[in-house]
């Protein structure tokens, strides 16, 4: 089981993770925290309490210049008029096929001023394509490396945000500014997990001070270090999209069903015209949500089928996991539009058929807001 | 966490031979450790004969899923029904509370082929 750590990159806490006794693995090349106490353990640290990510791999992107947010605005798909100065958006840069290039959070400063979190794997791409797209005047920087995020998520989060002295009265996808050690951390109130939550975007330099604290406090209300399993889990509960799995440069918002962040009223983004000729039609596979009937656990990859008999396959799974909230198996799964949703379907689990209710997200009673 | 009194198999299972002539079975700390929380157990059903190094069940946790093969010959007649409410026995005590399956040997005489903790232990450190 020893993880082979040639050439993979690593956050700036890495040495914190070792401490604390993580199991790491590759995720995206990075060398990450997948698991600390246990991934079941700190899911229910974060449904219930708080749990403190490190999300340092994610990329971030600035962009700068007069009228930084009209022009990005003409190449994602979501509509960024929508917000204001110490605002976030869910958006995504789609391709000319209509499919998911990336998905990510935009912050807006001002409308000359832009930050852009992508995921990790996809973040030099975005990078690039962006400052393809991006007309002259406007100016992108990678700043990958020269900052890190530290997630606190859980109903407990805003507690823990207190005790490491940081301002906390900032709404769901509003973020705000605070010094620490004359250096300027953003404070978001965003994440992944479904909870209540902050992402702290920091310069480096205050990094492990940061995390040293949102640890300690953390403790104080039996909080605890969560890796990359437990957030896996906690976001398939929530039905977040996963790029790469859920969406991809193949699979589109209409048939993710993410269409809801997707500015369908702009004159022009990426993809627009694809996109618009898919809506009119519809699109020939959706996204659904399973619950497993039986005992078992669907995995991404596994086929869905319309019958016990496992012969009319309809769809494949793009993520499942087991839910410790439920206490059974869940999955998002691309299936044909024409299959009667009504209907049960069933998971090809190594060969056995395990049946699924189609239900509708999130799977379970939780909310960031 | 490798009892000495067990016998292992290199599929990281270990073997636990009872008073009464039947042996007893379940996956070892190394294994249960690499797997990470188990939350489902499958296992064979009371009277299924096994055959030494055939699956007979599964073990699934929220990262991955892993083959039970049976460790020797025998007949199931007992397996662990705590388990079906509480899989994560297994991580907890997996030498204990955390067994799998109690089967009747065969031949009896196949433990004594299976590793010793010194087998093990060499083997899992070189992993």
């Amino acid at each position: 089981m020893a993880t082979q750590s040639a050439d993979l990159l690593r956050t700036p806490l890495f040495s914190r993770h070792q401490e604390l006794g993580a199991k790491c693995a590759d995720f995206g090349g990075w060398e990450m925290p997948i698991e600390y106490s246990g991934a079941v353990a700190e899911h229910g640290a974060v449904r219930s309490r708080v749990g403190i990510f490190d999300v340092s791999h994610m990329g971030k992107l600035r962009i700068t210049g007069p009228g930084a947010i009209s022009a990005l605005n003409s190449i994602v798909a979501s509509d960024l008029a929508k917000i204001g100065n110490g605002q976030a958006q869910y958006s995504m840069l789609c391709n000319e096929q209509g499919g998911v290039v990336d998905d990510f959070i935009i912050y807006r400063f001002t409308e000359d001023n832009v930050f852009i979190i992508p995921n990790a794997t996809n973040a030099t791409e975005v990078f690039q394509l962006l400052r393809n797209a991006l007309p002259s005047g406007i100016s992108i920087e990678n700043l990958h490396n020269e900052y890190g995020i530290i997630a606190i998520q859980g109903p407990l989060a805003g507690n823990v945000l207190g005790r490491m002295g940081l301002p906390l009265d900032c709404d769901y996808m509003n973020w705000l500014q605070a010094d620490v050690d004359g250096e300027t951390v953003i404070i978001c109130r965003t994440g992944y997990t479904g909870e209540t939550g902050f992402e702290l975007v920091a310069p480096v330099v205050v990094l492990q001070q940061l995390w040293d604290r949102a640890i300690y406090c953390a403790a104080e209300v039996d909080g605890i270090p969560a890796g990359l399993g437990a957030r896996d889990i906690l976001r398939t509960e929530m039905g977040y999209p996963l790029h790469g799995q859920d969406i991809s440069p193949t699979i589109s918002p209409l048939e993710a069903k993410i269409s809801w962040a997707v500015g369908w009223d702009k004159p022009d983004f990426t993809g627009r015209a694809n996109l618009q000729a898919t809506r009119a039609h519809g699109a020939a596979r959706k996204r659904v949500a399973l619950k497993a009937i039986g005992r078992g656990i669907p995995r991404a990859h596994m086929d869905v089928y319309s019958d016990l008999e496992l012969s009319n396959k309809i769809g494949e799974i793009t993520s499942g996991t087991f839910s410790p909230t439920l206490k059974e198996g869940i999955a998002l799964a691309l299936v044909d539009s024409e299959h009667d949703k009504d209907q049960s379907m069933f998971i090809d689990v190594r060969g056995k058929a395990l049946e699924c209710a189609n239900v509708s997200l999130p799977f379970i009673a939780a909310s960031p807001k | 966490m490798t009892p000495e009194e067990l016998s292992y198999t290199s599929d990281h299972e270990w073997v636990r031979l009872n008073e009464d002539g039947n042996a007893v079975f379940g996956i070892t700390y190394y294994a249960q450790d690499a797997l990470g929380d188990i939350v489902y157990v499958s296992l064979p059903s009371v009277g299924e004969e096994l055959k030494a190094g055939t699956s007979c069940g599964e073990v699934e946790s929220t990262k991955s899923v892993s083959d039970l093969f049976a460790p020797i010959d025998g007949t199931v007649v007992a397996t662990n029904a705590d388990l079906e409410a509480s899989p994560e026995l297994i991580n907890s005590s997996p030498y204990f509370n955390g067994w799998l399956v109690e089967i009747e040997p065969d031949v009896p005489q196949q433990i004594d082929e299976l590793l010793s903790s010194a087998d093990y232990n060499a083997l899992i450190n070189k992993a």
